[in-house]
């Protein structure tokens, strides 16, 4: 038995964002940019550990909508075409530094190198499918693949029974047809837990859910090993909570290891440094400036201004991430042996769950963090074990039973991030989306499923534009007060979208069936088209 | 949580750049362009199909009247509620008691766990925020009230369970999991929850007297009796003495402690004062001015997302008798 044991829990969700209605959209770059920097390399890096013999292993969770959009044809085209475009960019720039800023060629070259290895691993080796790129990494005992809730909608604020029922089973269902298995675990929506929700996900037959840390420290009795240790609730549903030491080490904007001098400065953006007519060709057609990607500069320092900034240096940022991943190891052996001490010899459990688009997107060198990690981990020492939270269940440890507290890992614990003076005004809205969709979910459970009436298409219709009203990624942009426009209209858009549906489904009379003009057969065609989410969709998810 | 496209604010200088100086822009510019693209975006919709522009309408549709009475938690000291009425309730009240001239449209909130309530005078549909103690349960109600008259219910929201924001006082039973409080300490404090393994470790396994001494500490600093504040955690008083004994002023104290306790305070405002928040420890537990733990708000930053949850830290460790803090965790 080793020392102790450590669990690595990536969280990778985007929110869908998909607009087949403009030949461009501003906001498809946050998936682009999180395949390049995030997915791609992480996806090969755990290959590569696997065909060395390094034995990663960690759980993953790739929401409900990444999966919907990593599987859409239109947004992989448009995928290819971005990359291409960085590419030719890329090239240029390579010309550009040889002829006149010699200081930025290394980095130049660097870009042209990793980006066309990014190209020929996403057309060649994955085939333009990362869905079954994670799949295969679940085969091979790499990753353990969790779920999470079907449009990240943060189940405590969902109103009524049926519609969280709605997102943990939708979800199942979609994991299932991606992933073709049942999920074992799941992450709930912004580690959003209050006491009740274990029953939704024992019914839809789900092992362990991730939490906060006081979901568990300040659960009922006092738990014997602190979040060191899973514990179960009265259901039998397990919980496993984050670890606070590992949360600050990695992921401070203060003390963090991200935050090194010597590390890429995500925010000098040739977008935003060079000439626009230079930039013009590789822009959209509306030539505003954005985040292209390409990015000069290291840190330098945390109070250096950015005109400051001094040229980043790739050699010496690798040697930084080697030896800030044999710190992270040699703090987990120390925290092993103090847990150890005071648990009496109980091996502890170290659950660290983070956003995974931190490694590659807003920490360039964290994928080469996570692949020292984990070479060093196999090589160097045998006293901390990679396992999963199943691998933990799996186990035959015993378990605590608790009542964890409601929590969520939002700022200050609880719900404040996603209801709040900005956002308070959403909720009647979606809570009254929520009330009738039952309704009218229960006003047709007579339906057969492959009924191709118009009202089956009507519900299931008015089934996503709900999920995708509840994504509390609307919520959390308008906190945060980045685009809150975006945000508000996506949110706005699908309860006007559900709005148009449910009118004429009310409109129509139960016995007759529905009939509609060509205007609104139009109209929900174009809605089907755009909202496309979840093709295996069955409304009576949202039955009494 | 991850905040992708959040790009704004740590980046406030204007920006040098490889090429030249004319074409710099501020982050402020760049936030602006992305919500520009987006509006771009959905105006291009005017000139094409009537289904296009019917979809690039963000027009939230009319909320129908209905009745409608949600309470939602925010924190365990506040709750959100929302309410509407389907029609004129002062309408159905004459219908039923003829003139409804005495009465006022009341939202009451109720404290199921501790059977107290509070009025707040309110129109026929709004929003209100409310102050309320953790680790109790909540139901709020829209009625008419009237003095010395019978209080009508018109309807009434779900219920909501406030949560403990500390840790449980309860130890398992079994053998296999039964915890000392020293060992709990060293527990929470191994976890990062500092203040929380100091008000463990001084409570210890002996949590009656605590409370008792507690609430002596307490009476005397308010110059109250006990029977002011029965039922009110003794954590939670230990709490805003330490708060208030750290510098805070009492209405900083609002959202941060239990709603009960805060009206305590509030009403005895002008003989309170950190010193004698301070004495009242010092006297009964033993604790120093300058062991007093600095509360903070918020937890520190993380990259990429927002505040991400991190315990309340101590300004400054203090040893419990029998306790030792063990991690060098900062």
């Amino acid at each position: 038995m080793p020392l102790g044991y450590f669990s690595l829990v990536l969280h990778a969700h985007l929110p869908f964002v998909r607009h087949p209605e403009y030949p461009e959209f501003l906001e498809e770059d946050w998936l682009f940019e999180a395949i390049t920097e995030v997915y791609l390399p992480l996806i090969f890096i755990f290959q590569n550990l696997h065909e060395a013999g390094a034995s990663p292993r960690l759980a993953m969770n790739i929401s409900p909508p990444l999966c919907e959009m990593l599987a859409d044809k239109l947004l992989e085209e448009r995928y290819t075409r971005h990359l291409e475009n960085l590419i030719s960019l890329a090239k240029k720039e390579l010309n550009r530094t040889d002829r006149e800023a010699v200081e930025f060629y290394d980095v130049a070259r660097m870009y042209v190198e990793s980006l066309t290895a990014s190209l020929n691993l996403w057309n060649n080796r994955y085939q333009r499918n990362l869905v079954n790129a994670f799949r295969d990494l679940q085969e091979k005992g790499v990753l353990e693949i969790i779920t999470c809730g079907a449009t990240h909608g943060f189940l405590p604020l969902v109103s009524t029974h049926e519609a969280r029922r709605a997102q943990i089973e939708v979800a199942v269902t979609n994991y299932k047809k991606h992933f073709g298995r049942q999920p074992r675990g799941i992450w709930l929506p912004e580690c959003a837990y209050e006491p009740g929700i274990e029953d939704l996900l024992k019914d839809a037959g789900i092992e362990y859910f991730i939490s906060d840390t006081h979901a568990i420290l300040y659960g009922d009795p006092r738990p014997r090993y602190g979040v060191h240790a899973p514990v179960v609730c009265p259901n039998g549903t397990a919980v496993f909570a984050r670890d606070v030491e590992t949360s600050q080490q990695v992921w401070s904007a203060e003390i963090g290891y991200p935050g090194n001098d010597l590390y890429r400065e995500f925010y000098r953006d040739i977008g935003w440094d060079a000439p626009l007519e230079y930039l013009r060709p590789h822009l959209h057609e509306d030539g505003a400036r954005r985040h292209l990607g390409l990015k000069y500069y290291r840190i330098t320092g945390k109070d250096v201004p950015q005109q400051q900034k001094q040229p980043y240096m790739p050699e010496l940022a690798r040697e930084k991430v080697a030896e800030n991943a044999m710190h992270f190891i040699g703090e987990r052996i120390k925290q092993a042996r103090q847990l150890r001490e005071t648990f009496e010899g109980h091996p502890p459990l170290v659950v660290s769950p983070y956003d995974a688009e931190l490694f590659g997107h807003w920490w360039y060198e964290g994928p080469q963090f996570i692949d020292f990690f984990f070479r060093k981990l196999h090589w160097d020492q045998s006293e901390i074990e990679a396992i999963t939270p199943g691998d933990f269940l799996d186990s035959g440890l015993p378990i605590q039973i608790q009542q964890p507290t409601a929590s969520s890992w939002g700022e200050n614990g609880y719900y404040k991030v996603w209801l709040n003076e900005d956002n308070a005004w959403m909720y009647p809205y979606q809570h009254d989306a929520e009330r009738r969709m039952t309704a009218l979910a229960n006003r047709c459970r007579v339906l057969s499923p492959d009924d191709p009436k118009l009202e089956t298409r009507l519900l299931n219709q008015m089934a996503r534009e709900l999920l995708l009203a509840q994504s509390s990624d609307w919520a959390f942009q308008i906190y945060q007060g980045t685009t809150v426009q975006y945000s508000t209209s996506r949110f706005r858009s699908h309860i006007h979208r559900f709005d148009l549906l449910a009118k004429m489904l009310e409109g129509s009379n139960a016995a007759a069936g529905v009939s509609l003009g060509a205007e609104q057969l139009e109209l929900l065609a174009e809605i089907e088209s755009r909202d496309n989410i979840f093709q295996e969709i069955e409304y009576r998810v949202y039955c009494t | 949580m991850s905040d992708f496209d959040s790009k704004k604010d740590l980046f406030e200088e204007e920006m040098p750049i490889v090429f030249g100086l004319d074409d710099v822009v501020s982050s402020g510019e760049m936030i602006k362009n992305v919500e520009v693209s987006a509006a771009v975006a959905l105006d291009a919709a005017e000139d094409v199909s009537p289904v296009f522009k019917e979809l690039a309408s963000v027009e939230l549709p009319e909320l129908p009247k209905e009745n409608r009475a949600r309470l939602q938690m925010q924190t365990p000291n506040r709750l959100f509620f929302y309410w509407s009425m389907k029609s004129n309730p002062f309408q159905t009240l004459r219908r039923a008691f003829g003139t409804p001239d005495s009465y006022t449209l009341v939202a009451r909130l109720v404290d199921l766990k501790r059977n107290v309530e509070a009025i707040y005078p309110i129109e026929a549909e709004g929003t209100w925020w409310f102050n309320v103690d953790s680790d109790s349960r909540y139901q709020a109600e829209i009625g008419f009230y009237a003095p010395n008259r019978p209080y009508v219910r018109v309807m009434f929201s779900n219920t909501i369970d406030t949560p403990r924001k500390r840790p449980s006082s309860r130890v398992a039973t079994s053998a296999d999991w039964k915890i000392s409080a020293r060992v709990f300490a060293e527990v929470l404090d191994i976890s990062g929850f500092k203040q929380d393994a100091f008000e463990v470790a001084l409570a210890g396994d002996r949590p009656q007297e605590i409370q008792a001494e507690t609430h002596r500490a307490f009476a005397k600093f308010v110059e109250g009796n006990d029977s002011d504040f029965a039922g009110i955690a003794s954590d939670e008083l230990r709490y805003a003495l330490m708060l208030i004994a750290s510098g805070l002023q009492i209405e900083h104290l609002r959202y941060r402690i239990d709603a009960s306790l805060f009206a305590l305070l509030e009403a005895s405002v002008a003989k309170l004062s950190a010193e004698r928040a301070a004495a009242a420890l010092k006297e009964h537990f033993d604790i120093n001015a300058e062991d007093i733990y600095e509360h903070e708000e918020t937890g520190e930053q993380v990259i990429g997302a927002s505040l991400v949850n991190f315990p309340r830290r101590l300004k400054r460790k203090r040893s419990v008798s029998g306790y030792n803090p063990v991690s060098s965790f900062r």
